[in-house]
């Protein structure tokens, strides 16, 4: 049943599989849809949809659906019995006979079937919002489709509070906030920071892990007498320090930081993560928060003697600079610059780590002289675009061995 | 159905959520719960167990978890020492095996409902790795060669404060559910759950205080559900006049938590 639905969805970008489906067809041989398309648009919501973001992306393809009903005969047939059935066609039908406070000016007569007809027709060639109007369907008119009207028994589009129908629901787009058409989704990223993994087993932790080896030595000089000896488990020594622009030109990748941001946090195999933020380059304080506030710094030397060299450092900024801010010794217009340029302090970072890497979000994707700061950084450091296959390979850089 | 899941006197689901545990149940899918912290993922397990009246069997879920954990654990350290001294019973290597908060849920007689609290504290791969379980409902012991499959299908409910992603193969087998956060009139009728005699004109002035601070957009951290309980929890117990609660933020701490909220919020609500 419904095909045309799920291939709806596909296209809708929902990445649906096939064994999904069979669970909804399953939930409806069992009846758990009822009668009520409310029902059965929850029932394949949660069924189909497993994340809120995607939400949206659902209640356009089941509107969408809806409108084509006239023209899938089989589809339609199915639907029209739940329509048949639904809360809305019992309220037209009992309230039949009800008068209503104005002479409405489209349909006297309250047919069934000719409401319905009408509605599709209505869905099909509306192409607007319209309010207080006695044709289309919309708020506060007279005709009988849309709410909060004085049409008595129509079909109710949107609004309306208690007597929550699917469409109402969808209507209110309220999942639309969630919508994040994803390049990147956070667990590419954390795959991508799996590969900053080198293990050693110096490390402070108890020692859980049976050591075979060791065990039979002891146990042989016991005299046969067991002696089982432990050690730590193997770790992963990686540290790793993440520095992030927060300058003006970033503010429209802050949602793609964020996610960046929270992908290192919950990598919970790292042996430390330091992270600190800079306003469009680094000079001699890098700052504790993203608000880049002044007091609210650490020196950059005091970073280097603190952050040893086998700190991994990946830097995170657009570079997007003008050249004086880069090469003046008073480039730096919102702080100190401690006498050097920030092409200098650039150096300096690059001389005291061993590793360092660059992650861009809008690098140009060939040459661009013109961008003369991003150009001269991505001498002095190896670039990336920040993107999973960007990071992937950044993640390569930094792990390579000299 | 036999097992319908109703709201109970102490927690209030909306309708799509009843719907979405009764799907699950009806379908034998675990129910995967998201949702703002605080808007009751976990207190729904102890709901369900109540309106159903079952069992509940919870599985913390932290950083460190593995999937082999919830299954069963070999005392092999236990048994060799045993073996040293003939201790009696070494042989029978079933009494060194120990289950885990799955294995316990498999071997009960009754259907009970099974909580896997927070997986997304746990590693990566951990949903992955127990795909199998969770779909047949059973594992195998290599030591004793034994299979350890449920009496009867428990119940299982996870939730996710979606700090990472889940995998697409565990998604998929999920029956998926996203608690919105309650509007004013589903949070009046939660709060009188919990104080069911709370005076109307305090719980009205804190409510408007509350969706207010929810509603400022330099806010870092919201306010949760179960913090706004808290506060008028507070303010009944201190006997705040109602009229007090805008003007003077009275325990504004118990719903806000960072200090530049703190400034944010007194600036924007008096």
């Amino acid at each position: 049943m419904f095909h045309k639905f799920f291939y709806e969805l596909k296209e809708k970008g929902l990445d649906i599989s096939l064994s999904e489906w069979l669970t909804l067809q399953n939930a409806l041989d069992k009846g758990l849809a009822g009668s009520s398309l409310t029902q059965f648009y929850y029932l394949a919501r949660s069924i189909l949809v497993k994340s809120e973001t995607e939400f949206d992306k659902f209640d356009t393809a089941f509107m969408e659906h809806f409108k084509d009903v006239e023209k899938d005969t089989e589809v339609g047939a199915e639907m029209m019995r739940w329509l048949d059935k639904s809360e809305e066609m019992k309220a037209l039908l009992e309230k039949e006979e009800k008068k209503w406070l104005d002479t409405p000016q489209d349909d006297i007569q309250i047919d069934k079937e000719d409401v319905e007809t009408k509605f599709k027709d209505r869905l099909r060639d509306q192409d607007s919002e319209h309010n207080g109007g006695n044709f289309w369907i919309g708020t506060m008119g007279k005709t009988a489709f849309g709410n909060s009207g004085n049409f008595v028994g129509g079909i109710r589009v949107g609004g309306a509070p208690g007597n929550q129908s699917a469409f109402e629901v969808i209507g209110a787009r309220k999942y639309r906030d969630f919508r994040n058409d994803r390049v990147l989704d956070n667990r590419q990223f954390q795959q991508a920071f799996r590969r900053l993994r080198q293990y050693s087993t110096r490390l402070d932790i108890p020692k859980t892990e049976l050591d075979l080896n060791g065990t039979i030595d002891k146990t042989c000089n016991n005299g046969g007498l067991l002696e089982i000896v432990m050690e730590k488990p193997r770790k992963n020594a990686v540290k790793l320090l993440l520095l992030m622009d927060s300058g003006g030109t970033m503010i429209p990748y802050s949602s793609l930081m964020n996610r960046l941001f929270h992908a290192v946090n919950k990598s919970n195999h790292f042996k430390d993560v330091k992270c600190y933020y800079f306003h469009n380059c680094i000079y001699s304080k890098v700052y504790k928060t993203p608000e880049c506030e002044n007091g609210d710094w650490v020196d950059t030397e005091w970073m280097f003697r603190n952050l040893d060299s086998d700190y991994k450092v990946l830097i995170v900024g657009d570079a997007a600079m003008a050249p004086e801010e880069l090469y003046s010794e008073t480039g730096n217009y919102r702080g100190p610059n401690g006498g050097l340029s920030g092409w200098e302090w650039l150096n300096q970072m690059k001389k005291h780590y061993k590793k360092i890497v660059w992650m861009n979000p809008k690098m140009a994707p060939r040459p661009a002289p013109w961008r003369e700061a991003e150009t001269a950084i991505q001498k002095l450091i190896p670039m990336y675009l920040l993107s999973v296959d960007g990071l992937n390979r950044a993640m390569e850089e930094l792990m390579r061995k000299k | 159905m036999e097992n319908n899941f109703t709201s109970t006197s102490d927690y209030v689901a909306s309708p799509e959520l009843l719907a979405s545990v009764n799907v699950a149940i009806a379908l034998e899918k675990p129910l995967l719960i998201k949702g703002e912290p605080g808007t009751g993922k976990t207190m729904l397990a102890q709901a369900v167990a109540n309106s159903l009246g079952k069992k509940l069997i919870i599985w913390n879920i932290k950083s460190t978890t593995k999937a082999q954990d919830g299954l069963y654990m070999y005392d092999t350290i236990q048994r060799l020492y045993d073996g040293q001294f003939g201790e009696e019973g070494v042989d029978d290597i079933a009494r060194y095996i120990k289950l885990g908060k799955l294995g316990e849920a498999f071997e009960q007689e009754e259907q009970v409902i099974l909580l896997i609290d927070e997986i997304d504290k746990a590693d990566l791969e951990f949903p992955n790795d127990l795909l199998w379980e969770l779909d047949q409902m059973e594992f195998y012991i290599h030591e004793t060669k034994r299979t350890v499959k449920a009496k009867q299908r428990p119940i299982v409910i996870i939730t996710s404060n979606a700090e990472k992603e889940l995998p697409d193969a565990f998604l998929r087998r999920c029956i998926f559910h996203y608690i919105d956060f309650p509007d004013e009139t589903l949070m009046e009728e939660i709060v009188r759950t919990h104080y069911p005699d709370v005076e109307a004109n305090l719980l009205k002035n804190a409510m408007d205080v509350f969706y207010q601070i929810r509603s400022i957009r330099d806010i870092r951290k919201k306010p949760s559900t179960s913090e706004l309980i808290d506060w008028i929890n507070a303010l009944q117990l201190n006997g705040i006049e109602p009229e007090r609660i805008r003007a003077e933020l009275p325990f504004v701490g118990v719903v806000v938590k960072k200090d530049e909220d703190l400034e944010t919020v007194k600036n924007y609500v008096s």
